[in-house]
């Protein structure tokens, strides 16, 4: 499984949406109304699941798919 | 003549149904809904019966999403205040929701979306915990989330006040409504204290029937083998109005809030008085703000705390203020069923009391069958008789001497 499809599944995972409620160049605010409490648990979630130390202000509510696949992957390889 | 708080509609999550038909239903069966507690092993604690919420999930109108987010008890508010909404029929496009507010009472708190969390924490550090915790544990969550829920922005309140809190939490809604403040109120009670750790709290107590080998006999008020309450879970919602309002409206009107009587024991944090004055008080005040007189009242709806000495005092209270005329009025603790909800058991009990008034019917005290010299009143037992009720009163008592009565009148 790619890294994009695993952020995708564990963002469904941790919010509790489908795949089809995300959608590719939306940010996460815009497209399933994500607020800031739901991405400290989503920056937790990521960090456990690639072993990685992400800040909460480096992924946001703002962030669309795109740019959190990038950052972790940029983060993965650092 | 000040204009009467109307009551519109009803909500109810209960051991013994969700939905206020099979509440009722159930009631008037005289059925017992307490049992064994099934949701963690409660094998060590004295008191591990309970009268249990099983099937929140399949009455729910929430999405997955919102529920992992909140404790059971605030879930437990949101389905009984939907039904109570749908109930009263208010059409929530076409109202002013800055004019709605949300009354509730609670006594412990969200614990066991709390207990999972702090667990965590200490076992995997702060990362471990849930950032719904700080939003999810509290007594005015509920209410919050309730608010957030339908974007009602009116004035709105949580009361604590241990057994006493929805009591007081239906008298301030009455008093809003009664004062113009808000034109509807969503008003009554949640608690979900069947967790680990709110069990032991309430075990601590020393209250708690320990009748474990005989859950559904365990909680038998005014007998004189009773040997404490036991605990129950779930929520009672009830939409106020103006009587003006709701009659404009065309709604159903099933009772209205007359007023209220109140007063602390100011004596020990978890005795009460033993002479039991200021719960003669807080009767006797609610009958003066009603504007009835004592024979003018059917039934009494009791705390029924099923204690050696709160059943006794309450007793004692009834002969202190009635005297002689108690004889001529129904008493019962329909909570004998499914357990004492804390800081909601007021509101489950206006919910029974109208239910009551409109089948005609006063609900049972169960399991009462040997009397006690002291608790010698007629507290309707083990099956309902049909009786007409216009005027009733509910009492409430929290721990310590938190003494409430609520006058309740026929729609």
């Amino acid at each position: 499984m790619s890294i994009k499809e695993e952020v995708l599944d564990l963002i469904c995972q941790t919010l509790d949406v489908k795949k089809e409620e995300i959608k590719e160049g939306q940010k996460l605010y815009d497209s399933l109304g994500v607020d800031s409490t739901e991405m400290v648990e989503l920056v937790v979630s990521l960090n456990k699941k690639f072993d990685i130390k992400l800040e909460t202000n480096e992924v946001t509510k703002f962030s669309t798919p795109e740019e959190i696949v990038s950052t972790v992957e940029n983060k993965k390889s650092s | 003549m000040k204009e009467r708080v109307a009551i519109t509609g009803l909500g109810v999550v209960s051991p013994c149904g969700l939905k206020k038909e099979t509440f009722w239903a159930h009631l008037k069966r005289a059925d017992s809904f307490i049992d064994e507690i099934t949701r963690f092993d409660a094998s060590l604690y004295p008191s591990r019966i309970a009268g249990q919420v099983h099937e929140l999930d399949h009455y729910t109108h929430l999405s997955g999403r919102l529920i992992k987010k909140i404790d059971v008890f605030s879930h437990m508010a949101l389905v009984s205040s939907e039904q109570a909404l749908q109930d009263s029929k208010i059409d929530l496009e076409k109202v002013d929701k800055n004019r709605i507010g949300v009354f509730m009472g609670n006594a412990l708190g969200g614990w066991l979306f709390a207990e999972t969390e702090l667990r965590d924490m200490y076992i995997e550090g702060r990362e471990g915990i849930s950032p719904y915790m700080a939003s999810a544990w509290f007594p005015a969550a509920p209410q919050g989330q309730v608010t957030i829920y339908y974007g009602f922005k009116g004035y709105s309140k949580t009361v604590v006040a241990d057994k006493a809190s929805s009591a007081l939490a239906l008298w301030y809604a009455s008093k809003i409504i009664a004062q113009g403040k808000n034109d509807f109120v969503l008003a009554g009670g949640m608690e979900a204290p069947i967790t680990p750790y709110a069990l032991l709290c309430a075990n601590t107590n020393g209250n708690l029937s320990k009748n474990n080998l005989n859950p559904k006999k365990a909680y038998r008020p005014y007998d004189l083998y009773r040997d404490g309450f036991v605990l129950g879970e779930g929520s009672g919602m009830v939409v106020l109005e103006k009587e003006s309002q709701a009659k404009k409206r065309g709604s159903h009107i099933y009772g209205f809030i007359k007023g209220v009587g109140f007063s602390s024991d100011g004596y020990h944090y978890s005795r009460y008085r033993p002479d039991s004055s200021n719960l003669d008080y807080a009767i006797d005040s609610c009958i003066k703000d009603a504007g009835w007189s004592k024979k003018d009242i059917d039934y009494i709806c009791l705390d029924g705390e099923a204690t050696v000495l709160g059943d006794y005092l309450e007793t004692k209270a009834l002969k202190d203020v009635f005297g002689k005329s108690i004889k001529d009025i129904s008493l019962s603790a329909p909570k004998s069923m499914f357990g004492n909800f804390l800081g909601a058991q007021t509101a489950l009990d206006l919910v029974a009391t109208v239910l009551s008034m409109k089948n005609d019917t006063v609900l049972p005290t169960i399991n009462y069958e040997v009397s006690d010299p002291y608790c010698d009143l007629d507290y309707t037992p083990n099956k309902a008789i049909s009786r007409e009720i216009n005027k009733a009163l509910i009492l409430a008592r929290g721990r310590g001497g938190i003494n409430v009565a609520l006058a309740v009148e026929k729609g």
